[in-house]
């Protein structure tokens, strides 16, 4: 007989097993989805999981698909901890990379040491803006941030169309809707010849390092986390605890404007209409799936990344739709939602008496 | 027409505890029964299996010989069973009438009739036509009695009546109590306070950790019996020493007002009023007459006018309260898992809520986990919380460990004042004593104490003045040894 039993305090162990737990159903489901559709399991698990990473370029393509995903869901671990519920970060991004590719077109064949930082920091500035919005109405005109956070990301991309199709389109651009190229000084640079992989794995690390000293480590974090749980309670200690929901909302935003910029400013180089394939949404199976924590996020962002490249692999070598890969990404969070209930419960094999 | 209620067996398994354990029970009318337990019982889950709100694992409920099958409680109320829950479940913006008429399929008119005599035959007066939200607590409770009474019950099981109305309130109860059950209904009384069972009812049966411990009359048993029985434990009576007259005053609240502009919450008009070093002034009320109000102005969770509050000759109306507890004030809130601790997050954690500046806990903008964990030790044991696992989520202290655990951590820096709001609310008779001595503790080393609470027997135990808050204005100060439990029902209930 099975007896499902309350756990008296969810052990450390189980808190990281679970997602675990949620890879390996997500690999079973997907490989049962697999046979469904007429193919061979295993083969079709392969392509999609191993094939794509299985050489150096494959590698470095993995790093470009998860530093944006790690950058944003550490952003967005700020706001979930806090239990403000920021989905916009799509938005952010988007928002970050017009800001910054506005101030790389400002600087249109000019070169110098000095117009990438200003660049990056243009990115980070426009998330922030972005992001203030909705963590403004909630705090002073209790809306709720849901809400408020998605549809803004509509705008953004609305914003970013009407953009590189009027004003900022390329003059010599046959009419296509994208803006000209990034002079190479306003460009992160590629870490290696022939390879996409560019600087911006090295903001996404720093981000990783950043968050983890200042949530765990400092008073400032104490105070998010506490703001996070209650605000009566926050308020009751003294402190400001609007305040904190506003700079949570920001440390999420200027993280998404940064991953906008790696977008943007890596291989590319110029701005365009689908600068992200959702990765801001994407962001926030991430988040969950790295349980909030920094470590956590390095893991999940590379095990989601995978879902991307595998998408397409499949799509060249066995003509599946690319789009299996939001289906894989939604198992993930599906199971991931599902094996949290052996957090608080635990499972009991009982001998049969009576 | 006798009516005979059996509980026959009934267990009760939650995950982690059992709720009820084997319990049955036999009533019959014409007597008042009293089911005693403190909180976490299982006198709640009992009364909802006979309620139909939750179904027993095991056992059976018999009416009159008749096995009775309550899968929700409009079975419940099918079998002549009728439940006034503590809570009142009455929608605010429909009038009394609406409220009355709206889970019956009888025709208005003649319901009206019917409301009409029952309302005439146990000296009722309440406006039908007027919104619910319009009415006091002991209306609306009469309100929810009306809505059983309708329905001629057989059975009417009352759960914890008391806690919101104010002594002429309960008095009036009791006597329709009595007066229902002189007509043959079964009245089952859920309560924790031993006085009004002393009062009201003919037999007890007290409950502890789920299982029945005694059914005993009431005329073999007085309060320390019951108490006993209760805890499970024989408790030593505590009572305050006088204590000496100061004349230094340690605060000084002056035409303090508060305006508020959530609609739920009360304004504060006018409060005047000083504590001397050494003493324990007690604010009573019924809850919801700007109690809550009145302590966050004091906390500093709501900002004053400067000169409103002065603290041992300083300004502090406008400060924070963190700049409050510099000053060596400490706070102990009502809501304890909502506001003073926060269960999601470990002991120590929830002792570094209380920061002030000699403490340590956080230097430049670091956290000094080391620092904290210390101080917390120190609480553990200087305030008996029961348990020796700093990292334990604060969620698995009982509530009274919990509240220990509170008020150690506001008290561990000595302060001069401290002002805490209901601080044994829900717990158990054991954790009241305990936090009980400590504040009299308090008042002995020369510290003072600002006691806002809705209990009036513990106002009238640990108080040397007494002041009454209603809709937000302060009765005048009174000694305590002036006062009795009915004056402050008086005056809590607005008269002069």
């Amino acid at each position: 007989m099975i007896k499902i039993v309350k756990r008296d305090q969810p052990s450390r162990a189980i808190f990281f097993f679970t997602p675990v737990l949620a890879i390996f159903l997500t690999l079973v489901a997907g490989g049962l989805i697999f046979f469904i559709l007429g193919f061979k399991p295993f083969e079709a698990l392969k392509f999609f999981f191993i094939v794509p990473i299985a050489d150096k370029y494959g590698f470095s393509e993995l790093l470009l698909k998860a530093t944006p995903l790690c950058l944003i869901a550490i952003g967005l671990s700020f706001c979930f901890k806090s239990n403000n519920w920021n989905i916009g970060a799509e938005g952010q991004l988007t928002f970050g990379a017009i800001v910054s590719g506005g101030v790389a077109l400002l600087f249109y064949e000019q070169e110098g040491f000095y117009i990438l930082p200003i660049v990056i920091l243009a990115g980070a500035i426009g998330g922030m803006l972005y992001a203030s919005i909705p963590a403004i109405l909630k705090t002073y005109f209790n809306t709720n941030e849901i809400l408020v956070s998605l549809m803004l990301v509509y705008v953004s991309k609305l914003i970013l169309d009407y953009l590189v199709v009027g004003p900022w389109s390329n003059p010599e651009g046959f009419n296509f809707p994208e803006t000209r190229q990034f002079s190479d000084s306003a460009k992160l640079p590629l870490l290696f010849e022939g390879l996409r992989i560019h600087a911006g794995i090295f903001l996404a690390l720093a981000a990783v390092v950043i968050s983890w000293f200042v949530f765990y480590k400092t008073y400032l974090g104490f105070q998010m986390k506490v703001s996070g749980f209650s605000l009566k309670t926050a308020r009751y200690a003294g402190y400001k605890g609007k305040k904190m929901i506003i700079l949570v909302f920001l440390i999420s935003g200027a993280c998404a404007g940064l991953a906008g910029v790696g977008e943007i400013t890596g291989p590319i180089g110029q701005l365009h209409r689908e600068i992200s394939p959702d990765y801001g949404f994407t962001a926030i199976i991430v988040a969950f799936l790295g349980r909030l924590h920094p470590v956590g996020i390095i893991f999940a962002s590379l095990v989601v990344a995978i879902t991307y490249l595998g998408a397409e692999t499949a799509q060249i070598f066995m003509q599946i739709p690319k789009y299996t890969g939001q289906v894989f990404q939604g198992m993930i969070l599906f199971f991931l939602l599902a094996s949290d209930y052996l957090l608080f419960f635990k499972i009991k094999f009982i001998g049969s008496k009576k | 027409m006798n009516t005979n209620l059996k509980i026959s067996n009934v267990t009760k398994i939650y995950p982690g505890c059992v709720a009820n354990d084997n319990v049955s029970l036999e009533f019959n009318s014409g007597k008042i029964y009293a089911l005693l337990g403190e909180n976490g019982a299982g006198k709640s889950t009992l009364v909802k299996i006979l309620s139909g709100v939750i179904i027993p694992d095991e056992g059976k409920i018999y009416l009159n010989e008749n096995n009775l099958k309550l899968n929700s409680p409009l079975d419940a109320k099918k079998n002549d069973i009728g439940m006034v829950f503590q809570h009142f479940n009455l929608f605010e913006t429909l009038s009394v009438f609406e409220n009355l008429i709206i889970d019956s399929d009888e025709q208005r008119e003649s319901l009206r009739e019917k409301i009409d005599t029952i309302m005439k035959k146990y000296n009722f007066s309440i406006d039908l036509d007027i919104p619910v939200l319009n009415l006091s607590a002991g209306q609306k409770q009469k309100v929810e009695i009306i809505r059983c009474l309708i329905r001629s019950p057989k059975v009417l099981i009352m759960d914890e009546p008391t806690s919101v109305l104010t002594e002429q309130e309960t008095s009036e109860l009791f006597l329709s109590l009595k007066k229902f059950s002189e007509e043959g209904i079964l009245i089952i009384y859920i309560t924790h306070k031993l006085k009004e069972v002393m009062q009201l009812c003919d037999e007890v049966a007290v409950m502890r950790k789920g299982k029945l411990v005694s059914v005993s009359e009431i005329k073999n048993e007085n309060i320390e019996s019951l108490a006993n029985k209760m805890v499970g434990q024989n408790l030593k009576t505590i009572k305050k020493k006088k204590a000496k007259t100061s004349s230094d005053q340690l605060i000084k609240i002056t035409n303090l007002n508060f305006t508020s502009e959530d609609p739920f919450e009360t304004n504060l008009m006018d409060i005047n009023f000083s504590v001397n070093r050494g003493e324990c002034l007690g604010i009573a009320g019924i809850s919801g007459n700007g109690q809550s109000e009145l302590f966050q102005v004091l906390s500093g969770e709501i900002i004053s006018e400067k000169n409103s509050i002065e603290f041992n000759n300083n300004y502090i109306g406008d400060l924070s309260p963190q700049e409050r507890r510099e000053y060596l004030m400490a706070f102990s809130p009502e809501d304890r898992l909502e506001q003073a601790a926060i269960p999601q997050m470990k002991i120590f954690e929830n002792v570094a809520l209380n920061n002030f500046k000699s403490s340590n806990f956080f230097n430049n903008g670091l956290i000094n986990e080391n620092k904290i964990k210390e101080h917390s030790k120190k609480i553990i044991s200087d305030f008996n919380v029961n348990t020796d696992n700093i990292e334990l989520k604060s969620q698995f202290l009982s509530g009274g460990n919990l509240q220990k655990l509170i008020i150690g951590r506001e008290l561990i820096t000595s302060p001069d004042l401290l002002i805490c709001f209901n601080p044994t609310w829900g717990l158990d008779v054991g954790a009241i004593n305990y936090i009980h001595e400590t504040l009299i503790k308090i008042n002995e080393q020369n510290k003072s104490i600002i006691l806002i609470s809705t209990d009036t027997d513990e106002l009238l135990k640990l108080s040397d003045k007494i002041s009454v808050i209603h809709k937000g204005k302060l009765s005048k100060i009174m000694n305590a040894e002036e006062v009795t439990s009915e004056k402050l029902g008086i005056l809590m209930g607005g008269a002069n």
